[in-house]
């Protein structure tokens, strides 16, 4: 039977909300888009190591040095069109109407 | 020394070859000639090469040549052969003397044909040197593309 | 990025074309009676960037000499010339590349 007039007696079983992102503790696509960023630095520099070699004549070997360079660009150029992704996808989330 | 007067150089490679190329062509031509404007049999004739800075309109007086070892070449003259021509025992030829000997140019045609081929080769060498220079030119020049 | 590898790559194209002048100027003279063929140590003169000297050219040793005196060996120059020109290309190749990889960082991908 319900009570006519009782207090609002607090909803139980709620815990508060967790702050998505708490300090010291990175977002998943924080890390995924740190990691990606890092793997494109290191495959530069791999090719600038590798042409360098090159260059002093330490690595006389023509295709290691060209395939790193490729490499290098080919990262380059995927990092540069997720990134252009993300920009886009960012700016149409701002643009939604809340 | 820019690479537009390494042009040069290669230029005056192909020069002096052709020089070279056209006394040798004599020679051969005329092995067996007796009678000559001159007076006499045909001498030898060879070409003196000697090396030689190159100038051109765009290279300035101060260019360093890479202290003076890009140089090109020059026939600095032709020398003549004056030895003794060779005398030939021909009794019945119009230009025998007293003795039935003919005065006989000093060339070999074989030896001269030999160094006709050196000479082309080294033509096409030249060749070759300025067509690399050209396409390295051509290279920095789509730097800009 | 662009810095250090541009710059080496650049020195790289300077020595080659100056060895090239050299292997040129050796092919122009290769029946000139007395002339010695010469040549760059490249990799000193590459090591030696940054100072922008001038690179010295020095005989090179232990080729035949002819009755002339000359020692220009076409083979050897003939190849050598290939070579530069090909390290000359593939130096000149990774540079439009670096350049590129800048230029699209700038229009951030877009084409207009």
């Amino acid at each position: 039977m319900l009570d006519p007039v009782s207090a609002i007696s607090s909803v139980s079983g709620l815990e508060p909300l967790q702050p998505l992102a708490q300090a010291g503790k990175p977002g998943e696509f924080q890390s995924v888009l740190e990691g990606t960023i890092q793997k494109l630095e290191a495959t530069n520099n791999d090719a600038a190591d590798a042409v360098q070699k090159f260059l002093t004549g330490e690595n006389e070997e023509l295709h290691t040095t060209v395939l790193a360079a490729q490499k290098a660009e080919i990262a380059f150029d995927l990092g540069l069109q997720v990134r252009n992704k993300i920009v886009s996808a960012y700016q149409e989330i701002m643009r939604m109407q809340m | 020394m820019s690479l537009f007067s390494v042009l040069s150089v290669s230029a005056s490679g192909m020069a002096a070859q052709r020089t070279r190329a056209e006394l040798l062509v004599e020679n051969i031509a005329n092995s067996e000639t007796t009678r000559t404007a001159e007076g006499g049999p045909y001498r030898r004739k060879d070409a003196i090469f000697s090396s030689e800075p190159v100038s051109s309109a765009f290279a300035s007086e101060l260019d360093a040549q890479l202290n003076g070892s890009v140089t090109g070449v020059k026939v600095a003259g032709i020398s003549v052969d004056n030895s003794e021509p060779e005398l030939r025992y021909m009794p019945g030829h119009p230009d025998a003397d007293a003795d039935g000997y003919v005065a006989m140019p000093r060339v070999n045609p074989a030896e001269d044909m030999v160094d006709l081929m050196g000479a082309s080769r080294s033509y096409q060498a030249n060749v070759s040197a300025m067509s690399a220079v050209k396409d390295m030119i051509q290279h920095s020049i789509d730097l800009l593309r | 990025m662009l810095d250090r590898v541009t710059d080496s790559l650049e020195r790289y194209m300077d020595v080659l074309s100056m060895r090239q002048k050299v292997v040129a100027s050796n092919i122009a003279n290769a029946d000139t009676p007395g002339f010695k063929t010469k040549d760059l140590d490249f990799q000193s003169e590459f090591a030696s960037a940054l100072s922008g000297s001038q690179p010295q050219a020095s005989e090179v040793a232990g080729l035949p000499v002819k009755n002339d005196g000359n020692n220009v060996s076409l083979d050897r120059e003939a190849r050598l010339l290939a070579e530069n020109a090909m390290r000359f290309n593939l130096a000149s190749s990774l540079i439009r590349e670096q350049i590129r990889m800048v230029k699209e960082a700038i229009q951030e991908g877009k084409s207009s």
